[in-house]
């Protein structure tokens, strides 16, 4: 009697029978490093639900965003035994109303902006995740739109980079075709308006943009919805309470240059700190009038001693 | 004109070859007669102001004469050079309605290039965009979105891109020719003949200015000012730049 029916188990349970079959060195290598034969493949991540990867089984090409019947693209079925079970939810997942889309991406960032009487300042992270997964600490979320425009990314960079580049294109049209630079309260409507026309299409970007028109400091604050909204002081992403937090405790309008740029430093800083999605570099601009300045660009590592007075230590009983 | 009528006549009597849409003549010239029009279109061009523009190693420079025919006119408003991105310049002479069409294309192709491709757009590359849309014309109403007539301008594209300043001309039939030194507009003939005098390969672009202001200024029936004349240069280090009124004083006073 074998060891597998004493214990109840049915004959041909995969788990016993083929254990020894499964120990071959090619079957580890194909099991547990899929991905260097086949670089599309990343291997499976050891839980068998992760909501954030469940996520994006959804099928994109599919209009109403269904579930995909047959898995293809990121990952291996569960840890490469046999065929992934994909229920089949075709019918029973009904469409968000107007065709949304299922998948809401937590704006796994820390983006901030605020006016001042010296002009506009804007500090972000620099961290890119997708679900738990930490894909880059070097993100440039500031995009320079021209020499006195700048746009913040969070949510999807491939939306933010494309549609603010594509902004990028119509201010220079506009300044072509008019002989003068666009306002930072017109160029904010065009990528609005964008947002509007592709509403419910599910695009994913929160941004602010800043910059120096004639009417002086200018920022607002643009999202995927085609809401747009002029503002003294914004912080978008999943950081962006931690930040808040920092910014409204010491935020006044008259502060000289020197203290509004360390107020969004330390707001991203601490923003980093508390948010796991968020992280990498803090980088601090600066819009005045003849147009915006880098001001610094620091990992944060090299601020953890500078500001440690400032964090309560995490205590695990 | 006169020449461009008489061709009309001497084709309208044969009449067999009017029926086609874009058939050659056996003089070897298109029939069509929207075709015919460019050789109107190209006459037309005659009739316009000067423009001329010379090309140096250093960079390149177009000079405009700018036809005040009132005193109550607003010479500013009148737009004669343009700037299509920050390395290329524009010089248009002929219908300056139909040239808005043409500069507002350059200007798009040229930002769609830099969106698509992350890159300037080269010289010869405007111009070849540019004539395909001064092409789209014809008599046939199957083509959607094709225009009736050519477009009644020339333009000098001055610019500076990885193969060094350029100048490019293009006339309405959408041919497009590089140029060391180009003149189009009324005074074109004898423009050109005093820049194939006067140029040389080893011009500073200072020169250029000088030569291509003296020449407008044989040509021009006003006296030289600052007011009706145009002046805008493209250099590789400094891109487009556009006269300003003192800066043209400066430069009529070295042709004065």
């Amino acid at each position: 009697m074998a060891l597998d029916s004493l214990c109840g188990f049915a004959t041909g349970q995969p788990s016993f029978k083929a254990f020894s079959s499964m120990c071959t060195l090619q079957n580890d290598l194909d099991v547990f490093s899929g991905n260097f034969k086949n670089n599309l493949q990343l291997m499976n991540p050891p839980a068998a639900h992760i909501p954030e990867l469940e996520a994006m089984k959804v099928d994109y090409k599919d209009p109403l965003h269904r579930e995909r019947k047959t898995p293809y693209g990121f990952y291996k079925s569960p840890l490469g035994y046999g065929p992934m079970e994909v229920p089949d939810v075709g019918a029973a997942t009904a469409p968000s109303p107007g065709g949304g889309v299922k998948i809401q991406m937590a704006h796994g960032t820390t983006t901030l902006g605020f006016k001042f009487k010296g002009g506009v300042i804007i500090a972000v992270d620099s961290r890119a995740t997708g679900g738990m997964f930490i894909g880059s600490q070097n993100v440039k979320k500031i995009i320079e739109i021209n020499d006195s425009l700048l746009g913040t990314m969070a949510g999807g960079a491939a939306d933010c980079i494309y549609w603010e580049r594509f902004l990028s294109k119509q201010c220079r049209l506009y300044e072509l075709r008019n002989r003068e630079k666009i306002s930072v309260a017109a160029a904010s409507k065009l990528l609005a308006n964008i947002c509007f026309h592709y509403k419910g299409y599910g695009l994913s970007m929160g941004t602010m943009i800043a910059g120096w028109d004639k009417r002086g400091p200018g920022l607002y604050y643009v999202d995927d919805d085609g809401r747009r909204a002029p503002g003294n002081l914004f912080s978008v992403g999943s950081g962006s309470t931690y930040a808040l937090g920092v910014l409204d405790g010491s935020y006044k309008w008259d502060m000289t240059d020197e203290e509004a740029q360390e107020l969004g430093r330390r707001a991203i800083f601490h923003a980093t700190h508390r948010d796991a999605a968020s992280g990498g570099v803090v980088r601090v601009y600066h819009v005045k009038a003849g147009g915006w300045e880098k001001i610094s660009e620091v990992d944060n590592d090299k601020y953890w001693e500078k500001y440690s007075d400032q964090k309560m230590p995490i205590v695990i009983n | 004109m006169n020449g461009g009528l008489k061709s009309a006549k001497m084709f309208l009597t044969r009449s067999e070859y009017d029926r086609g849409v874009n058939t050659f003549s056996p003089e070897g010239r298109l029939f069509q007669a929207s075709k015919l029009q460019v050789e109107y279109a190209i006459e037309a061009i005659k009739l316009g102001s000067t423009v001329i523009g010379i090309c140096t190693s250093e960079g390149v420079v177009l000079v405009v004469e700018k036809r005040i025919t009132s005193p109550l006119m607003e010479p500013s408003t009148i737009e004669k050079i343009a700037e299509v991105d920050r390395h290329i310049g524009v010089a248009c002479s002929g219908l300056t309605a139909d040239s808005k069409t043409l500069i507002d294309r350059a200007r798009l192709e040229c930002q769609n290039h830099w969106f698509t491709y992350n890159e300037k757009m080269t010289v010869e590359s405007v111009a070849q965009a540019v004539s395909n849309l001064a092409i789209k014309f014809g008599d046939s109403d199957d083509d959607e979105g094709a225009m009736s007539r050519p477009f009644g301008v020339a333009l000098l594209f001055a610019g500076a891109d990885e193969k060094g300043p350029q100048l490019y001309h293009m006339d309405p039939s959408g041919t497009y020719v590089q140029y060391d030194a180009k003149a189009i507009g009324s005074g074109s003939e004898g423009a050109q003949q005093t820049l194939v005098e006067m140029y040389n390969k080893s011009m500073t672009l200072k020169e250029a200015v000088k030569t291509s202001l003296t020449i407008l200024k044989q040509v021009m029936e006003e006296k030289l000012n600052s007011t009706n004349v145009e002046v805008s240069i493209v250099t590789p280090k400094d891109n487009f730049h556009m006269y300003s009124k003192e800066e043209v004083e400066e430069a009529i006073k070295d042709v004065a």
